[in-house]
């Protein structure tokens, strides 16, 4: 026989120190989404305009229906999660940790997740939050400092090749470099660029979500794509080079041209 | 590259149009422009090619699988935790 009262188990209701979220309490309230308009509610919002389909009342939801459908949904993720995780934390142990804590978080905030909006794009955005709070804090280091250093002479560099300096000949032997070497080259663009070229190559964010994921101005995150997707190419034809693959030669040695630099110049403002 | 002006003026802007091409953040009457300007102009569409290259070899190259115990040690953590707002 099925009873329908919800058993409660002993316990569960204790305070787990997890629910203070930071700055993912703004999945609700974004007054703190820079340049999003007041329409544009937290994460997800992009995907909001369809009819708000099962209108699921997660506040009457028992526990264990919200530990289900936490797992039936969020779960699937923790391949793809733990990938760009790689590309922020760098080791697999930091890693491992950092998406086992953005998993916690999420299941905690899982109440303020509204269903039938992105959900991948929601769980993201907590592993960025996650990393910049934890590891960063603990880097004691904002997540812009450290750019400011690399980037200028990366992006002087990066400039002296002409951005169309990559060819087709170039593709293929690009097509040839070993994974680790695409991960190096991923590494050594400064954090804010890398993550946006990620978040967009890789997993596919539209310009807006990316925004939200990494909580800026939508405009910085196209600045951000543009000289990340610059330094990327240039660091992959530096190891296209290094492997001897021919070709990508061609790239060291094209000439400087200036009108690149100022547009950048321009960019930065 | 001069024949190139219906996407901007120097390169940069050019590859900054590919870019938007490709990431789907055009409006309907851009992405024809572009689509057909990429048709019959081959810098340009060797450029979206290389474009093209390079995402996919990085989102090859960055393709992991977590940990063999990671789903199962954040399974074990959530069952500890109560969502509910005290």
């Amino acid at each position: 026989m099925e009873t329908l009262t919800r058993t409660v188990e002993p316990g569960l209701h204790r305070r787990t120190g997890l629910l203070d979220l930071g700055p993912m309490n703004t999945t609700e309230h974004s007054e703190t989404l820079a340049e999003s308009s007041p329409a544009e509610d937290g994460l997800g919002a992009a995907v909001d305009s369809a009819p708000r389909e099962a209108e699921l009342d997660v506040t009457l939801e028992s526990v264990e229906d919200r530990r289900a459908r936490f797992e039936r949904d969020a779960m699937q993720y923790v391949d793809q999660l733990y990938s760009a995780a790689m590309r922020m934390a760098r080791n697999p142990s930091d890693a491992e940790d950092l998406v086992q804590e953005a998993y916690t978080k999420a299941f905690s905030a899982f109440h303020q997740y509204r269903p039938g909006t992105n959900l991948k794009a929601w769980l993201y955005r907590i592993l960025t939050n996650t990393y910049i709070n934890l590891y960063r804090k603990r880097q004691r280091e904002p997540l812009q400092s450290h750019a400011d250093q690399i980037e200028d002479w990366q992006l002087a560099r990066a400039e002296s090749h002409t951005s169309s300096g990559l060819r087709s000949a170039e593709a293929e032997a690009l097509d040839h470099l070993p994974d680790s070497d695409v991960k190096s080259a991923l590494q050594a663009i400064p954090e804010e660029f890398r993550l946006a070229v990620y978040f967009a190559d890789v997993e596919g964010f539209a310009y807006k979500e990316i925004s939200e994921i990494m909580n800026t101005p939508i405009g910085t995150v196209m600045s951000r794509l543009h000289r990340g997707r610059k330094m990327l190419r240039d660091m992959l034809a530096d190891y296209a080079v290094e492997r001897g693959f021919t070709g990508a030669a061609a790239v060291t040695g094209a000439g400087k041209e200036p009108a690149t630099a100022s547009i950048d110049q321009e960019k930065k403002k | 590259m001069s024949d190139c002006q219906s996407l901007g003026d120097c390169d940069d802007t050019r590859i900054e149009r590919i870019y938007e091409y490709l990431d789907g953040a055009l409006s309907r009457q851009d992405l024809d422009d572009i689509k057909a300007h990429l048709d019959t102009c081959p810098d340009c569409a060797e450029e979206h090619d290389l474009e093209c290259v390079i995402r996919s070899v990085v989102k090859r190259s960055c393709k992991e699988a977590a940990p063999e115990n990671l789903k199962a040690s954040i399974l074990e953590r959530i069952h500890g935790i109560s969502t509910v707002d005290a």
